[in-house]
């Protein structure tokens, strides 16, 4: 057992502990101490009209997988799926998602037939409303374009993990006048996310997908766990910072070094 | 074989509770693998070869997507070609592994053909169209989001374009220096910053998964 293992582990211990400690007060109550995404908002908007107009949702969970870090996001993407599924498949489109991962191909196509199971619309599920695009970043990003083209579709939710890529496929959006909503885990493609698309989720606001469209109290508890964390990690970076200024540092190292 | 919902959030649960403590507590302090480890280790390799098969899964789902278009007739051709192209593909290469194993000599000769001559360009192709793209956006961006942040985006974008051209480098002088900062302090602490959210985002999906409250795997 190495220091910085256990140290990882009571941080994890931690962060589940004030998850628990936030659900167990009533903290996180719907909606309760969230500050406002528009992102979300326009995307709740655009939920109902894509329900009263007949149009589709698209919902993209990138090409990320499921082994790596890169597979968080794509989780909160399927996450959103389920959501968003859930209150748009009583339109006359129900909502399609694509992927750029096998397996995630997999887990979207579960998630819509477990949703359209559990509201009682099971008949209504279509195989082929989730769609494995391409492979590869542009095939991906050429799969993926005709969706967000088409007439039918009201919406693109891109939700999980992309590349530079996603310029093709915001631009695509941008074009064809439908709302885009796009976050990815990708610093480069953030940048090129919030140069391109309508409603950008930058740094965590992707990971808050849940939390806004009332998937559940541990979101929400998430959520303010995060804060708390953020704001202690800021404290110690302050802190680190004073340290290394007053030379502290040294005796800081000379400590540690003694407890490895 | 169809796992009812608490076996496999039970199951799903355990094998991630594994695999979290095999990567903080996978090895002991002269560097051996624990239990734990082994363990870890081995459920991922499982994992990835279940994410092969699960490739295999990607591509019969896109062929069948492809083919409903064609059955349907909207935007066939594009749907033809792309059933097409993956039917040849596999043809060729399954040849090529065929006659690479009967040489005994590394071949792949025609599946490198069509990397070289047909995936290649277009996906470079593809990646003029993204420079494309992205100046197009870059310009309207300021239309479409008029504020404080969309102006410093702006402006830090052209600042760091002008000055990444080597022959205006040389005569900017302070400029360039300017460049060198941005790309030192602001740059690399806004990543950070971003990084760390990023982290704590995916810790947070973590935890949600692994107490079962999220469930990517059905049940």
């Amino acid at each position: 057992m190495t220091l910085t293992g256990l140290l990882g582990f009571v941080f994890i211990l931690i962060f589940f502990g004030l998850m628990m400690l936030f659900v167990v007060s009533g903290r996180s109550r719907p909606g309760v101490n969230l500050r406002q995404i528009p992102a979300f908002t326009k995307l709740r908007r655009a939920i109902g009209l894509a329900v009263e107009a007949g149009s589709r949702l698209h919902v993209s969970i990138g090409r990320g997988g499921v082994i790596g870090t890169q597979s968080a996001s794509a989780f909160v993407g399927l996450s959103m799926l389920e959501r968003l599924a859930g209150s748009a498949s009583t339109g006359d489109k129900p909502p399609i998602a694509t992927s750029g991962d096998g397996v995630l191909g997999v887990l979207a196509q579960d998630t819509l037939q477990g949703t359209y199971r559990r509201i009682g619309l099971g008949e209504q599920f279509d195989p082929t409303s989730s769609q494995v695009v391409g492979l590869t970043p542009f095939s991906f990003a050429a799969g993926t374009i005709p969706l967000v083209s088409d007439k039918k579709t009201g919406a693109n939710i891109l939700a999980g993990s992309f590349g530079s890529e996603v310029a093709l496929i915001t631009d695509a959006g941008e074009r064809s006048g439908n709302l885009t909503l796009a976050g990815t885990d990708n610093l480069p493609a953030q940048s090129i996310i919030y140069a391109t698309a309508d409603e950008p989720l930058i740094g965590e606001e992707l990971y808050a997908g849940g939390a806004y469209l009332n998937v559940g109290p541990l979101h929400e508890a998430s959520l303010q766990a995060q804060d708390v964390l953020r704001w202690s990690l800021v404290a110690v970076i302050l802190l680190g910072t004073i340290a290394k200024l007053f030379g502290l540092d040294v005796i800081l190292a000379q400590l540690f070094e003694g407890l490895l | 074989m169809k796992f009812r919902a608490p076996l496999s959030v039970a199951i799903a649960i355990g094998v991630g509770i594994i695999v979290l403590l095999g990567y903080f507590f996978g090895a002991n302090s002269a560097g051996q693998p624990t239990i734990l480890g082994i363990l870890r280790d081995y459920f991922l390799q499982g994992a990835v070869v279940v994410a092969g098969m699960a490739l295999l899964v990607g591509v019969f789902n896109l062929t069948s997507a492809h083919a409903k278009k064609i059955r349907q007739g909207g935007g066939a051709l594009y749907s033809l070609v792309t059933v097409l192209a993956l039917a040849i593909t596999l043809v060729i290469g399954t040849f090529d592994l065929v006659m690479t194993y009967l040489s005994g000599e590394p071949g792949l000769t025609w599946t490198r053909w069509i990397f070289e001559n047909i995936q290649l360009p277009i996906e470079t192709s593809l990646m003029a169209v993204l420079v494309v793209s992205l100046t197009y956006a870059a310009t309207r961006l300021l239309s479409r989001r008029l504020n404080f942040m969309s102006a410093v985006f702006a402006g830090f974008v052209f600042i760091l374009l002008v000055t990444s051209i080597p022959a205006l480098a040389a005569q900017l002088g302070p400029i360039a220096d300017i460049r060198s900062w941005i790309m030192s302090v602001p740059a690399v602490g806004g990543a950070r910053g971003l990084l760390l959210g990023v982290a704590l985002g995916t810790i947070a999906t973590g935890i949600r998964i692994l107490v079962g409250v999220d469930r990517p795997y059905g049940g």
